[in-house]
């Protein structure tokens, strides 16, 4: 036997939950493009699985711009005033699989040592309802790197659309069965996802070739298309490489975290003028090191989930796998 | 929870000015009982903000016996810049301290030789505050420090100062001889020469060299020819830094975070890291 829920119940109940005071997040459709945001009105939501969206949900989790405290300066003193701590409650609902796998992936990031509590209460304090995949593109390759369109990783409920208006649901932990407790109905109808991405690379000889070949040409060949804008790492759900700046003005302002990106030639820019990644094949190596060998060293975990967003958004066809494919072939290539 | 991000308010107790763009500063924390339970090890690092305009990374340059925090900064960009104009009595802000450190226990016993180019002195003064305050825990020091100028060269007073204490050699050198009737009872020679001149024998011996990257790269198979191992020579590495925390992602060499697993290394770990410097 099955839980299902209609789309009709799962909008009354996520209205619910709103009424009770907490945000619900969900995709929305501007013209043809979807985006995860905050929604009002659950009649907007467009809650179905889509392929491509314009933004990622590591946004709700690790905003591209966040106060980290304000101050103000009395005389010779400064007085600083801690950022609130994040205390409400969120839902997130049509996550794909390969965005809600980026959260375990990032978790033990944040509490390497230091525990990073912008990151943390807001992932305490959120559920996520992901889709099962129902298509594919040519961009996905969630299968290379332990995923699959049907994946439970990081989410708390997992629902397949049955094509009937209604939706097998599958809780997958606490959270995800206090959300529909008593909201769904038992059925003899199973959810199925799309088939897998179809992938003719392997991450492993892959990973081994970037891990022994740091100084090869190769880096500097297939970044030559890049334009290192960076558009990459923001509408990826793992990178989480951020700056710190400070607003305002000297008597009075505030300390902001703002999302970064490890192609911008600035980021690693030392105050002498040396930069240790002055190309873009030392940045592009960098960060196919950082999710494929450095994050696997650290934490165990690729980071990278193979939703293909960055490739989808890249103006020059570029992107992890495009550039995976390409280090395949030096790889193979190596070996020959 | 606790803000990891949110400095601490450090009131400036003194100013020093070295040369026409470094200075050195001291500071404590406003809150007294903070600056009471403050301990840190030598060779880590802090940040410091200026409010308003942002956080720059520094060594904290003096030895762990003082109720205060020195550091040590060149004028160099934009906090740098608003730094300069900091006075007694102002408040700045400081996270910290950060990094591993220098094994100071595990030298002890052993001849200490510093070597230091320029604006590198900080992250060595600390150790050599250290030494001389325990002097009895080590054997010989030796000081190479080395400037552009005699105009360039930090905390001069205390080189002199250093060099009156027992069984210490402290080396001074400029690269550019000095107008002729300037007062200078150093040489005239890059670092590495004048390292070379200092006989360093590698028996029981540790060595800390910072500074530009010409500098170590001539200074090291001096110091490996005079039989001093990788796994004994030190470095303090200096990769550009936001968080200071391991997660900005922005310090790494490969699988090294060096605000974490760093900044000080030994010539061995460094063999080991891709040369992402
Ligand atoms: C572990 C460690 C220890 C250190 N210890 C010391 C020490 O003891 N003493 C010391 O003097 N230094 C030390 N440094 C170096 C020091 O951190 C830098 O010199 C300092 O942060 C420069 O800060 P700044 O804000 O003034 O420069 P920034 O304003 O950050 O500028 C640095 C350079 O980056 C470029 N840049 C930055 N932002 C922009 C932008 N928006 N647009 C264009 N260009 C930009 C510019 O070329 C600029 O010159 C240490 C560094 C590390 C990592
Ligand atoms: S400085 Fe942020 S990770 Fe090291």
């Amino acid at each position: 036997m099955s839980q299902i829920i209609t789309l009709d119940q799962l909008k009354k109940t996520l209205a619910e939950k709103q009424a009770q005071g907490v945000d619900i997040i969900a995709p929305v459709l501007r013209g043809e493009l979807a985006f995860f945001q905050h929604v009002d009105d659950l009649e907007k939501a467009a809650l179905t699985p889509r392929v491509r969206f314009q933004n990622s949900i590591k946004e709700f989790f690790f905003p591209r711009h966040e106060t980290i405290f304000s101050f103000v300066r009395q005389g010779s003193d400064v007085q600083l005033t801690d950022a609130p701590e994040f205390e409400r409650q969120q839902i997130v609902v049509g996550a794909r699989p390969c965005d809600a796998a980026s959260l375990p992936i990032l978790d033990p990031l944040f509490a390497w040592d230091y525990q990073d509590r912008f990151f943390q209460q807001r992932r305490a304090n959120t559920t996520v309802v992901s889709f099962a995949c129902k298509e594919t593109d040519g961009h996905c390759f969630c299968t290379a790197v332990g995923g699959a369109p049907d994946g439970t990783a990081g989410a708390d409920a997992i629902l397949f659309e049955l094509g009937d208006g209604s939706f097998e649901v599958r809780c997958l932990t606490d959270k995800g069965k206090a959300l529909f407790a008593g909201k769904t109905s038992e059925s003899d109808k199973t959810g199925a996802a799309c088939e897998p991405p179809k992938i003719d690379f392997e991450i492993k000889p892959i990973a081994d070739w970037i891990r022994n070949n740091f100084s090869s040409p190769v880096w500097e060949e297939v970044s030559l298309r890049c334009v290192g804008c960076g558009a990459c790492a923001f509408v990826c759900p793992t990178c989480h490489c951020f700056d710190i700046v400070d607003e305002g003005s000297y008597s009075k302002g505030k300390r902001v975290k703002n999302w970064d990106s490890c192609q911008t030639a600035l980021f690693t820019l030392h105050a002498s003028g040396h930069n240790p990644r002055g190309t873009q094949g030392k940045r592009q190596r960098q960060r196919m090191m950082h999710k494929f060998v450095i994050y696997p060293d650290k934490f165990d975990f690729n980071l990278c989930t193979g939703c293909g967003a960055c490739s989808r958004s890249c103006g020059v066809m570029f992107g992890v796998r495009p550039c995976l494919e390409a280090l395949a072939q030096a790889a193979s290539s190596s070996e020959n | 929870m606790e803000n990891i991000y949110k400095p601490d308010p450090m009131e400036v107790v003194e100013v020093r000015q070295q040369t026409a763009d470094v200075k050195l500063v001291r500071i404590k924390f406003r809150d007294p009982e903070k600056n009471a339970n403050f301990k840190f090890n030598i060779g880590q690092f802090g940040l410091y903000s200026v409010f308003g305009v942002g956080e720059s990374t520094f060594n904290i340059c003096c030895s762990n016996s003082k109720d205060y925090i020195e550091f040590c900064f060149r004028k160099t960009g934009r906090v740098t810049e608003r730094l300069w104009d900091v006075e007694p009595g102002d408040t700045i802000g400081f996270r910290g301290p950060f990094g591993n450190s220098y094994p100071m226990d595990a030298w002890e016993g052993k001849n200490l030789v510093f070597v230091a180019g320029g604006i590198a002195m900080p992250p060595i003064r600390c150790a050599i505050q250290y030494a001389l305050e325990n002097r009895e825990k080590y054997g010989k020091i030796t000081i190479v420090y080395g400037a552009r100028t005699v105009g360039d060269l930090v905390c001069k007073d205390e080189l002199d100062e250093w060099a009156q204490a027992p069984n210490v050699v402290v080396l001074k050198t400029v690269d550019v001889a000095p107008p002729e009737g300037t007062p200078w009872n150093g040489r005239v020679d890059f670092v590495p020469t004048v390292l070379k001149d200092a006989g360093i024998t590698g028996e029981n011996t540790v060595a800390l060299v910072v500074g530009p990257p010409i500098m170590i790269k001539l200074s090291l198979p001096i110091l490996v020819d005079a039989g001093l191992k990788d796994e004994d020579i030190f470095t303090s590495l200096e990769n550009r830094m936001k968080c200071g925390l391991g997660k900005c992602g922005r310090c790494n060499c490969g699988s090294v975070y060096v605000c974490k697993e760093g900044p000080v290394f030994t010539q061995a770990d460094i063999k080991k890291m891709p040369d992402d410097f």
